[in-house]
């Protein structure tokens, strides 16, 4: 059932594309990882006229999306970095952008669904109390009462159309979407995330300190960030760094280009939070910034404590 | 004994020994048939010559083999020992086991011996799986590391006996149960590395400390970043009335403040990680409050202090304790500690340039950022001249002559525009620009900053619009402004119009369409109602402040829209309601001595308004309404009324009631000079008045 609809999905696109990408013996997986569609896609979604009403992609993105089917869903989800990022840069440029609001309407509604509205809470444990983790002698009294119950995510409400002050919460709640999902996300759509992050930011960090980067990758920096700057409030910017955190510090390392793209992007919020002195982006952001760096200076004189120490006599 | 080897010299692994009960045999002559390929004859010259049995000559001879490098021979030489079979010898039997669990400790000859054997075994298997991790058979790797944990736990069903274990079986249990996890990270497993992390910690492996912290730290950055969600711990391993944690972020937050606790009880290294970890993750959630206790706990010399209390006061002005925030940066700037840093002097700026009060303080601060902000942080001084600017706009507002006050707000003007060439874009500061320029009337730049603020926003912050509005309807543009106030209502969802709605029937009164604006308020009432159901009355102090529509701000205006009316009874019903939600407020009683004057009693009008003036002393409208009682008392009372006046001028210049008042005062004492002058500027504040002041959008 579900074979079918991947492949009539992958047929759609395929009409779409320029460069017809040959069939597919696993369409659904093909559409999450294949480069070459991945690359033909996102060259279309940064299209200066694209999003529009009547944008084909834009209708493909969410009629597959529509499809229920998860596999498929994955692939829309993919190319979420994209058209947020493409989305939130172009919206103070008043085009027509209804192709890409369908898309994020249906990522929101389908999380307000999956959620049943509720918001996202988090109890931050107080020690005085024992836990699975550890013992205590204040021990339980009412211990419900003094935990400190944080909203992480509130309440969703079903939004039809994108008013332009819920626009940050949709998008911020697709990208909690995302963030659900990042396990299964393929290494090039985390980069794509991070260089929107550094657009978004609209500063380039301390990045003409390191000395990385030539000129022009200055140049093309400064470019983006004329370009892209959008304003960051907490229901954006909270979902955006537990993304970025998975980038920098997830178990997926060993994936030099996307970790210094994270690192860059951590640089550029740090210097936005500076920018708009907002103090929990400047924590957030700032201990990212700073693990960053622990991680670079550790790499080489760490000791691993799982080798059998050498020793000159060999004994039982 | 095997001590002694490792002090005789250094050079490398050439003179290397193998020793077991006293008996001795050079490394080489074994490596050396070990490297014909002939791992029998190497393993028969060991078994005579230490004389060991062919598990422990194997066992032996795999560790050579690993220790010299050569994996792949250690992994041939370990294939040749049947491992599952050692560790199935090595289960106690089910009398053993009945018996164990009436009494704890077996005989220590039992102990000891089967510890010994059981110490073998596993080091083998463990080599077994580094082997296999080192040439990059992963899976299989976690697979052989995973039944060393799984033999341990067969072999000592009660736990490993912490008072007799043998040293080096605990290494490698401790080793393989830090491996595991790791191993599955490598292989990609996250649900499986998810596993071995919880059999880690919540299983007793008698782990020393250390070993134990860099399994939770790790942990708890799997749990933070992995983006695997790992769901409660199993039902099997909470206990009652501890606390268990239900989603990654707690669970991760718990293990960080486990390890914070370790650290302060002197049981582990201080790691600096641990507390950015923390950080992170409670800034996400945004409890910096309990961040903030943390580094409170903090034992001196671990951070630099001035570090210390600009985190601590970037966690308490992220919860809005602004005034603690503000004295721990007054420390880590002072002289003697770190005055030139940039972050602590803008955080100090911006809290100074929120009360006019603090905003002479805020100015040297901002002074102060502008010149460190050079070199790599020449990026801020956007930033630093945009402070400027708002402390100084802060400051003229107390400041106590008008030749000061003009001074000061040109000046202020001058750094947010000279911010504006750095911060081209930053939408944040349009609006600045916008605020003051209206606020000191020079409208057609306020509109123009208003409109740049939307445009930069795309229209999606509330107060642009209501800016854009007011700037509109002090040009007496009114139906625009209410172009403005619909189309800001179409970008918001029904609970934050509130306020916009208020600004439309404002607009309507202006307008003079005093039932239109009855029926925005009528339908202000309605939403009311509906935000009553749908979050229940049954709410907190805050969330009341927080409401999107306040009710206590509906019935004021309407009771200042009947009272144009002067319809006084409904004025006085609109009042009641008002006063059930807020008894003492300022503003309520403003209308209340409205109302009295409308019905000609002065004396109830006078008291209506002094008590407004107790409740807050700096009322402007109050303070404008008791002078022009005054004024009408007879030329005793004239210098009264003068001197009130010129109060309410000082604090709001641009009140053009108290200047129409203020001329009436001069006429009457006989100063048509003075009294022309008052009036002109009343007639051209009119001409200029918004419907609301600009201040109460910021």
């Amino acid at each position: 059932m579900s074979d079918t609809k991947a492949e009539t999905a992958y047929k759609s696109l395929s009409s779409i594309l320029t460069n017809t990408p040959p069939s597919s013996q696993n369409p659904a997986s093909s559409l999450l990882y294949d480069p070459e569609i991945s690359s033909q896609v996102s060259a279309l979604l940064r299209h200066p006229n694209s999003g529009a009403g009547d944008d084909n992609l834009c209708r493909w993105l969410y009629d597959t999306f529509q499809s229920s089917d998860p596999q498929l869903q994955l692939v829309v989800v993919r190319f979420l970095p994209i058209i947020a990022g493409v989305y939130l840069s172009r919206v103070t440029l008043r085009k027509p952008l209804a192709g890409f609001e369908a898309v994020l309407l249906a990522l929101y509604s389908h999380e307000t669904t999956s959620r049943k509205g509720q918001s996202l809470t988090v109890n931050v444990p107080d020690l005085s109390h024992p836990s699975i983790y550890h013992e205590s002698k204040a021990s339980s009294k009412n211990n419900a009462t003094d935990l400190n119950l944080a909203v992480i995510s509130p309440s969703l409400e079903p939004h039809g159309t994108v008013r332009s002050t819920r626009r940050a919460r949709i998008v911020g709640v697709a990208l909690e979407l995302y963030y659900s999902k990042i396990p299964q996300m393929p290494v090039g759509s985390k980069i794509e995330f991070c260089e929107f992050c550094q657009a978004w930011a609209g500063q380039d960090g301390d990045m003409r300190k390191d000395g990385n980067g030539g000129d022009e990758a200055i140049n093309q920096k400064v470019g983006i960030s004329k370009e892209g700057r959008i304003p960051l409030p907490w229901e954006l910017l909270q979902p955006v760094l537990r993304i970025l955190g998975h980038c920098l510090l997830g178990s997926n390392k060993k994936n030099r280009e996307l970790y210094e793209a994270a690192c860059c992007a951590s640089r550029s919020l740090y210097a936005r939070s500076l920018h708009d002195i907002n103090p929990n982006a400047i924590l957030a952001t700032g201990s990212l910034v700073r693990l960053a760096k622990m991680g670079l200076d550790s790499q080489n004189d760490q000791v691993d404590h799982t080798e059998v120490p050498w020793t000159r006599v060999i004994s039982l | 004994m095997a001590d002694s080897g490792e002090y005789e010299g250094d050079d490398g692994g050439s003179v290397r020994e193998l020793c077991v009960n006293g008996a001795c045999m050079k490394a080489a002559e074994v490596e050396a048939k070990l490297d014909e390929g002939n791992i029998q004859e190497a393993e028969s010259s060991l078994r005579e010559g230490l004389s060991l049995n062919f598990e422990e000559a194997r066992a032996l001879l795999g560790r050579l083999e690993y220790q010299r490098g050569n994996v792949e021979g250690a992994l041939r030489v370990f294939d040749g020992i049947d491992l599952h079979a050692a560790i199935q010898r090595l289960q106690p039997s089910f009398s053993e086991k009945s018996a164990s669990k009436k009494c704890r400790s077996r005989s220590d000859s039992h102990v000891s011996v089967s510890q010994h054997a059981a110490s073998l075994v596993l080091e083998a298997i463990y080599l077994k799986a580094k082997s296999l991790q080192k040439l990059g058979r992963l899976t299989e790797a976690a697979n052989e590391c995973k039944s060393v944990l799984d033999a341990v736990e067969r072999i000592f069903q009660q736990g490993i006996p912490d008072a007799q274990v043998d040293n080096r079986l605990q290494e490698t249990v401790s080793r393989a149960v830090e491996l595991l996890p790791e191993l599955w990270k490598q292989v990609g497993c996250d649900h499986d590395a998810l596993a071995a992390y919880r059999r880690a910690v919540l299983s007793q492996w008698n782990l020393d400390n250390e070993c134990c912290a860099r399994i939770q730290k790790r942990f708890a950055v799997f749990l933070l970043h992995s983006g695997v969600e790992a769901g409660p711990p199993s039902l099997g391993s909470q206990v009652e009335g501890s606390y268990a944690p239900k989603n990654n972020l707690e669970e991760a937050i718990l293990l960080l403040l486990i390890l914070m606790k370790k650290y302060h009880l002197g049981k582990i290294k201080w790691d600096p990680a641990v507390m950015e970890h923390l950080t992170y993750a409670l800034s996400l959630c945004s409890q910096t409050s309990i961040l903030a206790k943390q580094l409170e706990e903090i034992m001196p010399g671990v951070f630099l202090r001035s570090d210390r209390w600009n985190a601590l006061a970037l966690c308490y002005s992220a919860i809005g304790q602004n005034d603690a925030a503000l004295n721990l940066l007054r420390k880590s700037l002072h002289k003697h500690e770190r005055p030139h840093d940039l972050m602590a002097l803008l955080l100090a700026a911006k809290i100074c340039s929120e009360d006019c009060h603090l905003a002479a303080e805020g100015i040297q601060y901002a002074r102060t950022a502008l010149s460190n902000a050079q070199g790599k942080d020449e990026h801020l001084k956007g930033v630093g001249l945009r402070m400027l600017g708002l402390c100084l706009g802060r400051h003229a507002k107390v400041s106590s002559s008008d030749y000061e006050r003009s001074r000061l707000q040109s000046e202020a003007l001058k750094s947010l525009d000279g911010a504006s060439t750095f911060e081209n874009n930053n939408a944040d500061l349009f609006f600045d620009l916008g605020v003051h320029y209206a606020e000191q009337r020079n409208l057609s730049t306020a509109l123009r900053y208003a409109k740049q603020y939307i445009d930069a926003t795309g229209g999606s912050v509330l107060k642009g619009w209501k800016l854009l509005a007011l700037v509109l309807s002090a040009q007496q543009r009114f139906s625009e402004a209410e172009v403005v106030t619909d189309a800001a209502l179409d970008e918001t969802t029904k609970w934050e119009q509130g306020p916009i709605l208020r600004l439309k029937a404002k607009l309507k009164i202006a307008q003079a369409l005093p039932m239109d604006a009855i029926e925005t308020y009528r339908y202000l009432l309605a939403l009311v109602q509906a935000q009553r159901k749908s979050f229940g009355p049954l709410r907190c102090l805050s969330q009341i402040e927080d409401d999107k529509v306040n009710e206590f701000q509906v019935w004021h205006g309407l009771a200042n829209l009947y009272s144009g009316l002067s319809h006084w009874k409904d004025v006085a019903i609109c009042m009641g309601k008002a006063r059930e939600l807020k008894a003492y407020s300022a503003e309520m009683l403003h209308t209340e001595g409205v109302m009295h004057e409308g019905c000609g009693q002065t004396h109830e009008a006078l008291r209506a308004y002094i008590n407004a003036l107790l409740i807050e002393p700096s009322y402007v409208p109050c303070k404008v309404l008791v002078g022009s009682l005054f004024s009408k008392l007879g030329p005793k009372a004239l210098p009264v009324a003068r001197s009130l006046l010129s109060d309410a001028l000082r604090i709001e210049p641009t009140n053009r009631k108290a200047w129409y008042y203020l001329g009436l005062v001069h006429k009457d004492d006989g100063r048509i000079a003075d009294a022309a002058d008052c009036f002109q500027a009343a007639s051209m504040l009119e001409e200029s008045d918004p419907i609301e002041s600009f201040s109460s959008i910021a």
